[in-house]
């Protein structure tokens, strides 16, 4: 019966292999999870709770330059704009206004800038009942042809709502038409979209399509 | 052999066995130790007195303002931004409804980021309450849905757009399943969380059936220069590892009369957001009038109070 040797060989390997341990886990051998990759801070522009388009109203309150709705500093009072047509009856925007792209109404049957303009007094609009409105009543002429739009805007349901869903504690503030949508051509524009979700683990790849 | 070890009479220990002994004793412990140092590198362990706090609900106002000055506290620490905390309660006679107009969302996932800028959602890993999905025309199979769409520009031809995030239901799966009671439903119909109670088991994230609950798999991360100081106790105050977090309607902005961020970030007006108990809100507008209206997964039962509708 002589295994004190044995034992010893045994215990001392044990000693050996704990010491072993011991040294990889105080160097970090087994690794420590990967660092998580970079995620870019998203821009601060798509943080803005601005409207995309400034109305005439905002521009007033701002205090800001007027002088593009003084109309009479280049049109004569006493003549009325004389519109021209193409071969397709499509309006022709004059070159002093090449900036207004003519898009209101499907099929171009909205063609005409005195369906909303004055053209006897460029300084107020006109809906078709003959009223005449100022440029920051501009919501009024619109509603005067989008009438169950205008219905919805005024209970609060079309449109952007932000302030106070409590009128007790403070004041909802609404925008214009016009904040939105641009009133020569109406549709909403299209925009770059936020980035997309980044998952927990590293690949950063977009998952194949469905 | 002649060679012998001594050995004692039985039962006793001789100087070599318990050298021996103690020599693998002791470099087993170390390596036992070594393995653990993870552990002693933790910082983020809770403090006493936020391990000893009481229950939400069984708070008495003073308790809280101990509990809102810990918060403050620790805020300040680490942020280096002094803090508005409160404990927002819910108001009498409103219940709050939220309506999403399908028919004018764009996906451009602006309300995505304005409630993890104003909710102090982690940054890295990130962690976000609403998800966009792209969904084809002619089917609301949520399974068509994607939501990792990066086009160009949005909208995109031949797709509509779908938020998806917390439906605040009347009937929550994830309160039924907490077993610790750390998510209830307010008399507001908002589902809160009481992040000093959750105990991290993700019981609730499965039995949501709107993917809306979001765990802290890591400790979380904010940019001092977006942290968000107008904080609640039960919804934008920052999380730590290892709990549950969620869209609770911006408490801090709409018991405080506000609309969400979400709300009033939305470019096209799509979200719609108010008390249904009151007639002439917006959102009981849209339920009385607008001519289609639905509830994500109405067959199973939960009765959100998150409507999608459509303009016709």
């Amino acid at each position: 019966m002589n295994n004190g040797g044995r034992t010893s060989l045994v215990l001392g390997a044990l000693a050996v292999i704990f010491t072993g341990i011991f040294a990889a886990f105080l160097a970090d051998l087994p690794g420590r999870p990967a660092p998580r990759p970079l995620i870019p801070l998203v821009d601060k522009s798509f943080l803005s709770t601005a409207t995309v388009r400034i109305s005439y109203s905002d521009l007033v309150k701002a205090k800001e330059d007027l002088s593009d709705f003084d109309c009479y500093g280049c049109h004569q009072k006493s003549k009325p704009p004389v519109l021209t047509f193409d071969e397709n009856q499509k309006l022709i925007v004059p070159k002093a206004h090449r900036d207004i792209v003519m898009g209101h109404g499907s099929h171009g049957r909205n063609n005409n800038c005195f369906n909303c303009h004055n053209e006897n007094n460029l300084l107020v609009l006109q809906p078709r009942d003959g009223r005449d409105l100022k440029f920051s009543e501009s919501t009024l002429l619109c509603g005067s042809c989008h009438g169950p739009t205008f219905r919805d805007w005024e209970a609060g349901v079309h449109g952007r709502t932000s302030g106070y869903w409590n009128r007790d504690l403070g004041a909802i503030d609404r925008k214009d038409c016009v904040n939105c949508h641009d009133p020569h051509s109406p549709k909403f524009p299209s925009r770059a979209p936020a980035p997309g979700p980044h998952s927990l683990h590293e690949s950063t790849a977009a998952p194949a399509a469905h | 052999m002649s060679q012998t070890t001594p050995t004692a009479p039985d039962g006793d220990v001789t100087r070599r066995s318990f050298l021996r002994t103690s020599a693998v004793l002791a470099t087993g412990l170390a390596a036992v130790a070594a393995s653990l140092k993870p552990l002693f590198e933790m910082d983020d362990l809770p403090s006493a007195e936020q391990f000893m706090q009481k229950y939400y609900r069984e708070m008495t106002p003073a308790d809280m303002a101990v509990v809102l000055k810990r918060i403050s506290n620790e805020v300040e620490k680490q942020y280096g931004i002094r803090p508005h905390v409160k404990d927002y309660k819910p108001m009498d006679g409103v219940e709050f409804v939220y309506a999403l107009n399908l028919t004018r969302c764009i996906g451009c996932r602006k309300c995505v980021h304005a409630c993890v800028g104003e909710n102090n959602q982690s940054r890295n890993p990130e962690i976000q309450y609403i998800r966009v999905l792209k969904m084809p025309h002619g089917t609301f199979d949520l399974d068509k849905g994607d939501h990792n769409y990066a086009p160009e520009s949005v909208p995109e031809k031949g797709f509509f757009y779908m938020p998806v995030q917390c439906q605040q239901c009347h009937n929550p799966p994830c309160v039924k399943v907490c077993p610790v009671h750390a998510t209830w439903q307010e008399t507001d119909g908002i589902t809160v969380i009481d992040y000093d109670w959750c105990i991290g088991c993700r019981y609730c994230e499965a039995a949501c059936p709107y993917w809306a609950r979001r765990f802290n798999f890591a400790k979380p991360s904010i940019p001092k220069d977006r942290l968000n100081p107008e904080m609640s106790y039960l919804g934008n105050r920052p999380r730590k590892k290892g709990v549950m977090e969620k869209c609770h309607f911006c408490i801090q902005r709409t018991r405080a009369g506000r609309y969400p961020a979400c709300v009033e970030v939305c470019p096209v007006g799509a979200r719609k957001f108010g008390n249904i108990l009151d007639p002439n809100s917006e959102v009981s507008k849209i339920l009385s009038t607008k001519r289609v209206f639905m509830q994500l997964k109405e067959d199973v039962g939960t009765n959100p109070r998150f409507f999608y509708y459509f303009d016709v």
